[in-house]
C-alpha cells in the first residue's frame, strides 16, 4: 500500500466498517508512515469522542417562563384567527364618496373646458400640427428571448432504453433536449432535468419531451411515467400530456399511468389538476384519479390512494443527485454499471440506497461505493466496493453469484450464544455504562466452515464508541465452534 | 448483562401510539393541559437536541420556545407518518439549521456554551480521571465540534446526524426533508472535509493559553 490513508477510512476502520484485511493493510501502512499515523490518532480520539457528545443532556432552563411565551404566541395567533374581520368604519365611506365625487367634478369640469376650446377654434389645430404632436409610430417591442432550453441527464437505466428509436452506447453522457423520444422496453431509466426535479419512466412506455424550457416543460407519454418536480416558478409550467388529458403541476411528486384501459393520475404530495376538453379535475396529495376510455372527466371521482399504492409512489421516487447544473453533473460524475453473473435479477443498493434489481447503471459522484446485493431471503449483504474516478470515467462491478442458504445457521446461532463471554462483554462495556449509556449493541457478521474455523466476524453495526467495539469484537471472536454446518450469519447483540 | 439506564429524557414515560394518537388529537382542538403535557414531555429532549446540534446554550430557551411555536402551528399537518418525538427532532434540526445559518452570517461573541466548555464534563464525575485525561477529552470534544463549525450548515447537520447521532439514511432524509440519495451524497463529502479537518490538525487546535490567536 503506497498512498496515504484517506482520514475518513480511518473512521470506518474504528466504527467496524473495514474488513479485516483492510484494517491490516492500512494499519501496516499507517506502522511506516508518520502522516497516516498521526491521522489515526487523531480520527480515533475523534471517534472517542462521539459517545459522549451524543449523551450530552439538555442545561437546565426557564421552563416555565418558555412554556408561556409558547402559549401567549400561539394563543394569539389563534385569536387573531377566529377573530371577526372587522367592521369598515361608517364614516369611510362617504369620505370616500366624497372624494370621488370631487375628483369626477373637476374631471367633468376639465372634460367641458377642453371642449369648448376645441369647438371654438378648430382652425387653430392645424392638421400638421396634429400631425407634428401626434406620437411617433411605436417601434415594434423587441421580439422576446427565447427560453433557455432544459437539457436532462440519465442517473439510473435498466434494461433496454431507446432514445429516439436507437439504443445509445453511452446513455449516461446523452443530453435529453426538446424533440428527443425516449422509449423503455423491460427496463426503466431515470432522468435529472434540475434540482429536485426528475421522472422516472417505466417499462413498456414512451415519451416525448415536446417542449423542454425554462417556460414550459410538456411531456408527451404512454406507460407510466413517476415525475417528481420542484416548485415552479410563477409563468413556469410543467405539464404531462397522457392521450387527451393533461396534468398540470406547480410542484409535486406523482405518476401518471396512461395505458389502453384508460389513464390513471395518482399524486403523492402537492397538487395536480387533471384536464380534457371540458373540464379540469384536482387531484390532491394521497388521492388518485382513474380515467376509462372514452368517459368524461367530470365522471370520474377522485379516490384516496391505498397504503400499498403510497408505497409504491414512494419506491418509485426518481432518484436524483444534488448537483444540479447539467454540465456540472456531467462532468462531476459517471455511471456505475452492476451487471450479475446469470440471468437471474438481485435487488442492489448503493451506499444504502436501494436502486432495483440489477442489472442495472447507476450514476454516482466520484469516491468509493458499497454494493450491496439481496440473497434469496431479502437481506442485503456486501457485495463488494467500487471506486469511481470520476469526469465520466464509468465503473463496472459484477455482484458474486448468490451463495445456496446454509443449513446450519440456527445450529451456530445457537453455538455463538452459548459462548458469549458475559463477563467480559460487561468488562468491556463497564466504562461506558458509569458514563451513563446502555442499551448498546453490536451487530455482527460473523461466517464458520464446517471445521468450526471462523472466516470472518465483521462489526456492521454498533452504538458503542470504536475502542469498546474493538474490545467487545475481541471477546467475541474468543467464542469455539465444533464442527458441523457452514454458516453465515448476523448477529445483533444487546449488551 | 448489563442493567439498562434509561437515558433522562424529561419525558415521564414513554407514550404508546394510542396515547400519542390521543395527545395528538386533544392538542388538535386547543386544549390547554394538552398543549401543557406536550410541553413537559418533550422539553428537555427538544432542549437536548438543539444543544447537541449547535453545542452552544445561547438563546437556546428561544430556540426552544421556536420549536414548540412550530410543532403547535403544525400539529394539524402532522399526518402520524413518523412518531411524535421524530417529528419534533426534524422540527430542531430545521431550526438549528437556520440558527447554523445565521450565526455563519453574523458571528456571534463567546457564547455561555463555549464558558461552559471548560467545565469538567458531568459524565466523569462519577469516573475521576487524571486532569491531563479530562483536558484531551475536553480538547478533543472541541476539535469535533470546531471541525463542525467549518462545514456548510447542510453538510453539518447531516454529519452530525450519521457520525454522532448514528442515524442511518432513511432517517437522515426524513429530518432534513431530503431524499437519502441527495443525503447520501451530502454525507460523502460532509465525511471527507470533517474527517481531513480533524486529521489535519493546525486550524483545529484550540490557541494556548494567554498566547497569540492562533497557529501559524
Amino acid at each position: 500500500m503506497s498512498r496515504h490513508v484517506a482520514p475518513q477510512t480511518w473512521a470506518d476502520a474504528f466504527a467496524g466498517r473495514l474488513s479485516d484485511d483492510e484494517r491490516a493493510a492500512i494499519e501496516q501502512h499507517a506502522e511506516g508512515c508518520e502522516k497516516c499515523a498521526r491521522s489515526r490518532a487523531r480520527v480515533g480520539r475523534a471517534s472517542d469522542s462521539f459517545a459522549s457528545l451524543r449523551a450530552q443532556t439538555a442545561p437546565e432552563l426557564p421552563w416555565d417562563a418558555v412554556r408561556a411565551r409558547v402559549h401567549w404566541t400561539v394563543s394569539k395567533e389563534r385569536r387573531a384567527r377566529t377573530a371577526p374581520v372587522p367592521r369598515r368604519s361608517r364614516f369611510a365611506w362617504p369620505r370616500r364618496t366624497w372624494l370621488a365625487l370631487g375628483l369626477a367634478a373637476v374631471g367633468g369640469i376639465g372634460v367641458v373646458i377642453a371642449t369648448q376650446r376645441t369647438t371654438s377654434s378648430p382652425a387653430k389645430e392645424p392638421t400638421i400640427a396634429l400631425a407634428r404632436v401626434a406620437p411617433a409610430e411605436a417601434p415594434s417591442p423587441p421580439p422576446a428571448p427565447a427560453p433557455a432550453p432544459l437539457a436532462g441527464l440519465v442517473n439510473r437505466a435498466a434494461g433496454e432504453v431507446r432514445l429516439d428509436g436507437v439504443r445509445p452506447a453511452e446513455l449516461f453522457t446523452q443530453r435529453l433536449v426538446a424533440g428527443n423520444v425516449i422509449a423503455t422496453g423491460d427496463g426503466a431509466v431515470d432522468v435529472q432535468f434540475g434540482e429536485a426535479s426528475a421522472f422516472a419512466l417505466g417499462p413498456g412506455s414512451t415519451l416525448e419531451l415536446r417542449r423542454f424550457d425554462a417556460e414550459a416543460i410538456e411531456l408527451a407519454v404512454t406507460g407510466t411515467i413517476d415525475v417528481e418536480v420542484a416548485a415552479r416558478r410563477p409563468g413556469q409550467r410543467f405539464l404531462v400530456i397522457a392521450g387527451e388529458h393533461t396534468v398540470e403541476v406547480r410542484g409535486t411528486q406523482f405518476r401518471v399511468e396512461h395505458v389502453a384501459e384508460g389513464t390513471r393520475v395518482a399524486c403523492r404530495h402537492g397538487r395536480v389538476a387533471v384536464r380534457d376538453r371540458a373540464a379540469e379535475v384536482e387531484v390532491g396529495t394521497a388521492r388518485g384519479l382513474r380515467i376509462a376510455p372514452g368517459t368524461a372527466l367530470t365522471e370520474e371521482r377522485v379516490a384516496p390512494l391505498t397504503v400499498d399504492e403510497l408505497d409504491a409512489l414512494a419506491r418509485a421516487t426518481p432518484l436524483q443527485l444534488p448537483l444540479w447544473d447539467v454540465d456540472a453533473l456531467a462532468r462531476n460524475s459517471a455511471p456505475l454499471s452492476i451487471a450479475t453473473p446469470t440471468a437471474a435479477t438481485r435487488e442492489v443498493r448503493v451506499d444504502g440506497v436501494e436502486l432495483g434489481r440489477a442489472p442495472l447503471a447507476v450514476r454516482v459522484m466520484p469516491g468509493r461505493h458499497t454494493v450491496e446485493a439481496a440473497d434469496h431471503a431479502g437481506r442485503f449483504r456486501r457485495a463488494g466496493w467500487v471506486d469511481v474516478a470520476g469526469a465520466g470515467a464509468g465503473a463496472r462491478l459484477e455482484l458474486p453469484a448468490e451463495r445456496p442458504p446454509t443449513a446450519g445457521i440456527a445450529a451456530r446461532r445457537r453455538e455463538l450464544r452459548a459462548g458469549l463471554d458475559h463477563a467480559r462483554l460487561a468488562s468491556c462495556t463497564r466504562s461506558i455504562a458509569k458514563a451513563g449509556l446502555s442499551g448498546t449493541y453490536v451487530q455482527i457478521e460473523l461466517a464458520v466452515d464446517e471445521h468450526g474455523a471462523v472466516g470472518f466476524l465483521n462489526v456492521i453495526d454498533t452504538d458503542l464508541p470504536s475502542s469498546t467495539a474493538r474490545c467487545v469484537r475481541e471477546s467475541l471472536a474468543q467464542v469455539r465452534f465444533r464442527a458441523g454446518a457452514a454458516a453465515t450469519l448476523r448477529e445483533r447483540i444487546d449488551l | 448483562m448489563l442493567p439498562r439506564v434509561r437515558r433522562e429524557t424529561g419525558s415521564t414515560a414513554a407514550l404508546g401510539p394510542a396515547d400519542e394518537a390521543d395527545l395528538i388529537a386533544r392538542c388538535r382542538t386547543d386544549d390547554r393541559t394538552a398543549h401543557d403535557e406536550l410541553y413537559h414531555r418533550y422539553r428537555r429532549q427538544v432542549a437536548a437536541n438543539l444543544y447537541r446540534v449547535l453545542n452552544d446554550r445561547t438563546d437556546l430557551d428561544d430556540l426552544v420556545q421556536e420549536v414548540f411555536v412550530i410543532a403547535f402551528r403544525g400539529l394539524d399537518k402532522f399526518r402520524g407518518d413518523a412518531r411524535l418525538s421524530t417529528w419534533l427532532y426534524r422540527i430542531c434540526v430545521n431550526v438549528a439549521l437556520g440558527r447554523i445559518r445565521t450565526r455563519r452570517r453574523r458571528p456571534s461573541a463567546i457564547g455561555v456554551a463555549d464558558l461552559d466548555a471548560t467545565a469538567v464534563d458531568p459524565s466523569l464525575v462519577e469516573r475521576p480521571e487524571t486532569p491531563e485525561r479530562t483536558l484531551q477529552r475536553q480538547q478533543d470534544r472541541d476539535r469535533v465540534y470546531r471541525a463542525l463549525e467549518q462545514l456548510a450548515p447542510k453538510k453539518r447537520v447531516v454529519l452530525y446526524l450519521h457520525e454522532i447521532e448514528g442515524r442511518d439514511l432513511k432517517d437522515i432524509a426524513y429530518l432534513v426533508d431530503s431524499n437519502p440519495v441527495t443525503v447520501r451524497t451530502r454525507l460523502f463529502y460532509a465525511r471527507r472535509e470533517f474527517y481531513r479537518l480533524i486529521a489535519g490538525d493546525a486550524a483545529l487546535d484550540p490557541p494556548p493559553m494567554g498566547g497569540e490567536e492562533g497557529e501559524a
